[in-house]
């Protein structure tokens, strides 16, 4: 599991961040002293540091120029500072990302997980998806099952992983389209039914019958 | 300086010359001096006043003359006083001395203004930036919490937002100093950005979007045009369309942006009127569609500053159409 380091002094969204990202699937760790920045985040040895630039005692900026000084990990620098002079100077002293408050925190999430594929070590194939009665391999787009293989487009993948991380829940059909929207495919209600209706017909070509239900008027579930 | 305005202020100095000259002429009458002495007298005291005259009209004509010149030509007239020369007559050094200190004086008195405009666009940037730390901890505790009152809740929040980043723009709209920085930038990933944090909209209002080919590079400030599409597509979304479609058209030196919508359009009479300030029109009475009459003001104001064009037509009840033109060359760039 991933480790994320956060640093961030509004104890709230701290709290909150650390929660939602322990829920995402990694193992998110927030400090909560500020006085020895540089070298707790060193120690801490995250594979990846959320770093806010409004802080008590040091500024951001300092921060990240001086853990450059010393090493590579992936950084993500957050604030509510909205300009691109401090975007420039953020990405200058050597961040990987740039992300404005208020943040929107699916966005947030998948530039987590392209910051860390990107340097993940090879050998680790991360986006192969093992749900029990079927294999997502996310990287290849297809779905395996036995010797059976189905390719999808890009707009059924990112549906039915949305349905994995959801699994055994009802999933409202809002849900679904506003996760595609976050990853900026744009699509409407109709395009999802016909999407869905796609979805289904290839799952069944590899022997997956109504694996997911459909809710009357509440949404989709994958069982 | 007109000569007979002149002769007008020396009236005191001809009358009172000419008094002396027939003074003296009476005063010699009982003596019985020859003709021409007299003749003399009289030549001599008139031309030493008219030479006299003439030399101090010259010199000041060509004086105020060159100082009329120099301020029709000025564009900031505050600034005369640096311009005027010392001249030799003592009526000038005085005007100059008056000049320059009342340009002084207001040069102060307009600098204290700047430096509380200075002083409170400076407090309402950091007051912006300590709101959205607030707005952030909520959206967080929404996602952690999602119900469909959280989720409504989510809705207003993103208003509040909106309405945050107005105030935002509003501040640094109004002042000189350069707040924004002219690059290259893809137009997709602009409008993007825009659409992204209208999520909620299109999708609870079931607002379909079609976009065409957008990849393409313009020069501007992502923050700002990415604040200004924004605008645009929240009026689209606000005045009831069911289907936005953006694409683009590429010219010679420009990149024209097209949103168009199918909503309510504007009418005629109030088309001229939209980027005017405080004007919300007929579309901004209708209950529910609350207008401030701020948000295209200040996109034109906006466009105005980073050279890019803005425009718009409409049709009352079929949709609205409009147009941003960005540059495609560099000439207002200073950075790859």
């Amino acid at each position: 599991m991933n480790k994320i380091l956060i640093i961030e002094d509004d104890e709230k969204i701290r709290k909150e961040l650390e929660n939602f990202l322990n829920r995402n699937g990694y193992n998110a760790k927030a400090l909560n002293r500020f006085n020895n920045l540089v070298e707790d985040i060193i120690n801490e040895k995250a594979d990846l540091v959320l770093l806010d630039i409004n802080l008590p005692y040091v500024d951001g900026e300092f921060v990240l120029k001086e853990i450059r000084k010393i090493s590579n990990v992936p950084i993500i620098m957050v604030t509510s500072r909205d300009n691109e002079m401090d975007e420039l100077i953020s990405l200058n002293y050597g961040a990987d990302q740039y992300v404005t408050k208020p943040y929107n925190i699916q966005i947030l999430l998948a530039k987590i997980s392209v910051l860390l594929k990107r340097n993940q070590s090879a050998g680790i194939n991360q986006d192969k998806i093992d749900c029990k009665d079927f294999i997502l391999n996310r990287s290849k787009s297809i779905i395996e099952k036995d010797d059976l293989k189905v390719e999808l487009t890009k707009n059924e993948i990112s549906i039915l992983y949305f349905l994995i991380l959801h699994r055994a829940t009802i999933v409202p059909r809002e849900d679904i389209i506003k996760y595609l929207w976050d990853s900026e495919y744009f699509i409407d209600d109709n395009t999802l039914t016909v999407n869905m209706k796609r979805l289904r017909g290839k799952l069944e070509e590899i022997g997956l019958n109504d694996i997911i239900e459909t809710k009357r008027g509440q949404g989709y579930m994958l069982k | 300086m007109n000569f007979f305005s002149y002769l007008k202020d020396k009236l005191l100095l001809i009358v009172l010359s000419m008094f002396s000259a027939i003074s003296i002429e009476i005063l010699l009458i009982p003596y019985d001096i020859n003709i021409i002495v007299r003749l003399y007298i009289l030549f001599s005291i008139f031309f030493a006043f008219i030479v006299g005259i003439l030399v101090e009209y010259f010199i000041k004509r060509n004086y105020y003359n060159d100082l009329n010149i120099k301020l029709n030509e000025l564009k900031d007239k505050y600034l005369i006083s640096e311009l005027i020369d010392i001249p030799d007559f003592c009526e000038g050094k005085i005007l100059k001395g008056v000049v320059e200190e009342a340009g002084k004086s207001m040069l102060e008195n307009v600098n204290v203004y700047k430096h509380l405009q200075d002083d409170y666009k400076e407090y309402i940037e950091l007051w912006i930036h300590e709101i959205k730390i607030p707005i952030s901890a909520s959206k967080m505790i929404i996602e952690n919490n999602k119900t469909s009152v959280t989720k409504s809740i989510d809705e207003e929040l993103d208003k509040i937002e909106n309405y945050t980043e107005q105030a935002l723009y509003y501040a640094r709209s109004n002042t000189a100093e350069k707040d924004y920085l002219i690059k290259k930038y893809n137009l997709k990933e602009i409008i993007n950005q825009a659409i992204l944090k209208n999520t909620n909209s299109f999708v609870n209002s079931k607002i379909s979007l079609e976009m065409n080919d957008l990849d393409i590079e313009v020069y501007t400030d992502s923050k700002w045009s990415v604040f200004i599409v924004n605008q645009i597509i929240q009026n689209s979304i606000k005045y009831s369309s069911r289907k936005i479609t953006i694409f683009k058209k590429e010219l010679k030196e420009n990149v024209v942006l097209y949103i168009k919508d199918d909503g309510l359009g504007i009418s005629k009479g109030d088309l001229d009127r939209v980027f005017e300030k405080g004007f919300t029109g007929e579309n901004g009475r209708i209950i529910g569609k609350k207008s401030t009459g701020i948000g295209l003001y200040l996109c034109k104001k906006l466009c105005d500053k980073l050279r890019i064009g803005l425009q718009i037509s409409s049709k009352k009840g079929e949709g609205t159409e409009v147009r941003i033109i960005f540059p495609k060359g560099s000439y207002t760039s200073f950075s790859k």
